[in-house]
């Protein structure tokens, strides 16, 4: 209808009007060639004022608008199965026009034929252009042009818990040729760092996430798209993996400003190679703190003695405490207090929390010397 | 300008405004529930706490790859000054301190003060805690599925709360204790808040398990679209009661009902605990409930909601119609104190077995199959092919007639074992007395067991004739369970076994189950694990599936149902009883003791597993065994040694002898 209020529709326009019967005009007028225009303008104003607001209002599309606008962008991958051979599929977002595809790294780009059917059918064989290990992520590409893209720009400031997400993505597979991807709605449930697990293996990304209040886990979901209310893209659905804490599966996204360091970092060939789960570590001893030794995978670091004279002795620290956090990490094996304290850079506060006798005691260690790993 | 014209023009713009209205005023709604959402979890924000597990009690699970309860952070919610609420979740029952991590990243050492056990809470006294912000309160009674509900935890992050946002799907559940919701609830979330649209407090989120607690304690839930919350008016009731230190119970009245369908059978007596409320009622199997507390009864689920939010030493009314066995019908009334437990049942049987019961068998004199050679049965002159019509025992007022094993079971459920029971039996025609005295269930396996029952198969003309090995394949079923089933058409008792997982299950491996099979009328089915090294929790859903799949081929024997394990399949086997709960009449855990994490609820009538342990390889594995025993000894169970075995073989025989007694009276 905007169309009409532009000059060059005036004609059809009018002709509309003529055969409207609840129009109270009375035929004859409108046949007289010159009152044409007296006839139009008491319309130019008003579709004016229509269009301007039309225009307001329009700041604010509907989901289904967004939604719209948003799946054409998302593509379904096909390629080599995984173990059971029925996960041969997953979800891509196109953020170039010339076709450049970011989606998960996993088995199913192990093919040598990736196929990428887009929101409209049109089939494409995709070239695998790089993996970034350390996030998952793969960039793909497609020959192309103009098509719908996402501009992925990183975030001025993350999404709080409660902001409206849509996910798209090709779940279970069920969207063959040219039909629409799948549209699920949620909310953000939290934004934390990832650890997690598949199987008995780490995820090796560290950053911060999306937890998302969405059943997003899916098998084909990997690799789509998490936009807000307004269209904009936050974030790429990951792969199906459980947190490492509660043993529960995760829905959360890789959020947006991951998406552009690791697809930059993909396209310079600066892709890091070491693994994050190799950070350094930092023996408690150096400290004067001895903690019992590892028995099980899993043995509570309690503090067996302290070495005499040591920053451990001055600062309070007994045999028997039971270390339960360093700094504001909570700490729950011996393992993690070495990592925790990896984690801080010599001259760094080293404070630690710990339990005696039932109460908690604050305990301040000096600063973190240069230390060598164990 | 013509005015006419440009009025008329005006109509005809707000008539085409009007055409387009509708796509434009859908657009709202997304960002003002963004800010509705954020607004009401702001206001519950300051109240929302973190708990941290401590490293003590976080327990590997051995060979279950699945989460165990306890085993990371969750969420408290400050219900008090210095006092935070959260659940057993968080804080399992043999834990008394625990971490909490305040709104502003500090740490606070936390005891618990007391515990609610039939909801799952626990209150925790803490130190040097922020004043909390008042709690709005929504009446129980104003809540309307479908509106907002919004579950609110810290188990991500200290930092900013979580949020998940669904509706409020029902009012009244988990036999009255809880809202159900769709919002995802989880660990994560458990002892967190469930708010409404405004921040109001709908209650407080937990696992209600429906059945009571074993390893899974109803966690397994947290994806499927169901989740609880306590109602917080219920909890400011008990709340002063909690803080001075008191810890409550669920109570129990102390009585099993007849039938098996346990929501819509029929509200009648099964068995009445000695020494219960029940019992000091004067209420007796046969009883029918008719009303409680002024609630009219008319199936067995109207009884459990009735008495399901109830805590040990509250009050009850019940009144039950009572027909005696000449037919005269009598109305009793009674007023009884609930208690928080009963001591440890023990079952007496007098040595026989009855003849299996389809679904739609008669029910009436109880024929007998079998009788234990050595029994008080065999002693008192009793044989095959009696028919037990009524029995008198110490308690009730005259004979209790016999319909079906059932109704005989729970005679015999109310009865210590070493009491004097009269039977009256008929034999060719003729009716006599018989005085038992009853004895407690032997735990070990007797030698010889009923004749297979299952009208085919002569075990010396080979078993290839007398048994059929099949896959128990469905619609929803990837990797089929193999079944051994001994031909016939009567019921057939059943034996899960879960040996050390492997993934799939090969039809090789039913070729050592054929013989027992056949000899003692007992169908085997040999369960897969879907991971190849390890047994979890949806393994547990494959074996009911399979059991289902099984009845649809061939009917089951209810009574004579065993599940058996070994190697890491023996906590598997304790899990899917558990989960079978007094569908299972017994489990044995081949060269193994019980699971780490086994919680022992103290036996009952409806539940009270024959438990077969052991024997163990090396003498440290021995003493864990013996000491399971008498664990399992002390809270009722009858349990027994399995003998040394040092073939590779599964000890097929034994089982099989072991579930075609499990029905023993």
């Amino acid at each position: 209808m905007k169309k009409g209020a532009k000059k060059g529709g005036e004609k059809s326009v009018r002709n509309l009007f003529c055969e409207l019967p609840w129009l109270a005009m009375p035929a004859k007028a409108v046949s007289t060639s010159p009152t044409w225009k007296r006839f139009l303008t008491p319309f130019v104003i008003p579709f004016l004022i229509l269009l301007i607001t039309g225009i307001a209002v329009a700041a604010e599309p509907s989901p289904q608008e967004v939604i719209a606008h948003a799946a054409r962008k998302v593509v379904k991958l096909y390629g080599a199965g995984g173990l059971s051979s029925l996960e041969g599929y997953q979800s891509g977002i196109l953020v170039a026009p010339d076709g450049r595809i970011i989606t998960v790294a996993s088995t199913v780009l192990d093919s040598d034929e990736i196929d990428c059917v887009l929101d409209d059918g049109r089939r494409f064989v995709a070239k695998l252009v790089g993996i970034d290990p350390r996030r998952e992520l793969a960039v793909l590409q497609i020959e192309a042009a103009d098509l719908p893209a996402f501009a992925v720009m990183p975030e001025d400031e993350p999404s709080p818990p409660g902001t409206r997400i849509i996910a798209l993505s090709n779940m279970f597979g069920v969207a063959v040729g040219d039909e629409r991807v799948t549209a699920q709605r949620g909310v953000v449930a939290a934004r934390v760092p990832l650890e997690a697990r598949r199987g008995a293996a780490e995820a090796p990304f560290r950053g911060s996430v999306y937890v998302l209040d969405c059943t997003t886990n899916n098998p084909g979901s990997p690799g789509g798209a998490v936009i807000n209310a307004r269209g904009r893209l936050i974030g790429m659905l990951g792969k199906e993996l459980r947190s490492t804490d509660s043993g529960i599966w995760l829905n959360y996204a890789l959020p947006a400003s991951e998406l552009v360091a690791g697809s930059e970092a993909i396209l310079t060939g600066t892709v890091a190679t070491t693994p994050a789960a190799d950070a350094p570590r930092f023996d408690p001893r150096l400290l004067g703190a001895i903690l019992m030794p590892d028995l099980l995978d899993r043995t509570p670091p309690f503090v067996e003695s302290i070495a005499p004279a040591s920053p451990a002795a001055r600062a309070g620290l007994r045999p028997d405490d039971l270390v339960i956090a360093v700094g504001p990490r909570s700490v729950t094996t011996r393992a993690a207090v070495e990592q925790a304290l990896g984690v801080l850079a010599p001259g760094d506060p080293v404070k630690m929390t710990v339990i005696r006798a039932g109460t908690l005691v604050e305990i301040d260690l000096g600063p973190r010397p240069r230390g060598a790993t164990p | 300008m013509n005015m006419k014209r440009f009025a008329s023009g005006i109509m005809a713009t707000a008539a085409l405004a009007a055409l387009l209205a509708p796509t434009r005023a859908t657009a709202e709604p997304t960002l003002a529930e963004e800010a509705a959402f954020q607004g009401a979890v702001a206001r519950v924000a300051a109240a929302v706490v973190r708990i941290e597990p401590l490293a003590l009690t976080a327990a590997a699970g051995a060979g279950v790859a699945e989460a165990a309860p306890g085993s990371g952070p969750s969420t408290g919610t400050i219900i008090a000054p210095g006092l935070v609420l959260t659940t057993s979740f968080a804080i399992p029952a043999d834990v008394n301190d625990a971490v909490v991590v305040v709104p502003d990243g500090g740490r606070r050492a936390a005891r618990v003060r007391s515990r609610d056990r039939s909801r799952g809470l626990v209150l925790l006294a803490v130190d040097g805690l922020p004043e909390p912000p008042p709690l709005g309160e929504v009446p129980r009674a104003r809540l309307r599925p479908g509106q907002w509900a919004i579950a609110v935890g810290r188990g991500w992050s200290a930092a900013a709360p979580t949020v998940a946002v669904g509706i409020v799907s029902a009012t009244n559940r988990a036999w009255g204790r809880g809202v159900q919701t769709d919002a995802a609830v989880s660990p994560v979330n458990y002892g967190g808040p469930l708010i409404d649209i405004t921040g109001q407090v709908i209650g407080i989120l937990a696992p209600l398990p429906a059945e009571p607690a074993g390893m899974t304690e109803g966690t397994e839930l947290y994806d499927a679209g169901i989740g609880f919350a306590v109602p917080l008016e219920d909890i400011l009731a008990v709340l002063p009661r909690l803080t001075t230190g008191e810890s409550l119970d669920a109570g129990i009245l102390g009585i099993t009902y007849r039938s098996r369908d346990q929501i819509n059978g029929e509200p009648v007596i099964g068995s009445v605990r000695q020494g219960s409320p029940a019992a000091r009622a004067g209420l007796a199997p046969g009883d029918r409930i008719a009303v409680i507390d002024g609630h009219s009864i008319t199936r067995v689920a109207d009884a459990r909601h009735a008495i399901g939010p109830k805590h040990a030493g509250d009050a009850v009314a019940v009144t039950v119609e009572r027909t005696d066995a000449t037919g005269k019908a009598s109305r009793i009334e009674a007023t009884t104190t609930l208690a928080a437990e009963m001591p440890p049942w023990r079952r007496a049987m007098i040595g026989v077995v009855a003849d299996a019961e389809g679904d739609d068998a008669e029910r009436g004199p109880v024929r007998i199959a079998w009788v234990l050679a050595g029994s008080p049965a065999e002693q008192a002159g009793i044989t095959t092919g009696d028919a037990i019509e009524s029995i008198v025992s110490g308690r009730n007022a005259g004979a209790t007639a016999i319909e079906g094993r059932a109704s005989a079971a729970g005679v015999l459920a109310g009865v210590e074992p070493g009491e004097r029971i009269t039977l009256s039996i008929r034999r060719d025609d003729a009716i006599r007395e018989i005085e038992i005295d009853t004895i407690a269930m032997p735990g070990d396996v007797p030698t010889d067991g009923p004749p297979a029952a299952s009208g085919g198969g002569d075990p010396l003309a080979g078993p290839l004739n007398a048994v059929e090995v099949v896959k128990l394949a469905g619609a929803d079923i990837a990797d089929p369970a193999v079944a051994v089933i001994p031909t016939g058409t009567g019921p057939v008792g059943v034996l899960v076994w879960a040996g050390i997982p492997h993934g799939k299950v090969a039809e090789a491996e039913a070729a050592s189950w054929k013989a027992a099979a056949v000899r003692h009328g007992v169908a085997v089915v040999l369960v897969g694990s879907a991971e190849p090294a390890a047994w979890s929790r949806s393994d547990i859903a494959a074996v009911t599936r399979a059991l289902a799949a099984l009845h649809a081929r061939r009917p089951i024997d209810a009574t004579r149902i065993g599940i058996a394990g070994t190697g890491a399949g023996a906590a598997f086997a304790w899990m899917v009883a558990e989960r079978l709960g007094p569908a299972a009449g017994g489990v044995a855990l081949v060269e193994a003791a019980l699971p780490q994490r086994a919680v022992v609820t103290p036996a009952e009538p409806a539940a009270g597993w024959w438990v077969l342990l052991g024997p163990g390889g090396d003498d440290a594995a021995r003493d864990r065994v013996a000491a399971d025993q008498r664990r399992l000894d002390k809270a009722g169970y009858p349990v027994g040694l399995m003998p040394q075995d040092d073939s590779d073989a599964p000890p097929a025989e034994i089982l099989c002898r072991w579930v075609s007694v499990l029905g023993l009276l």
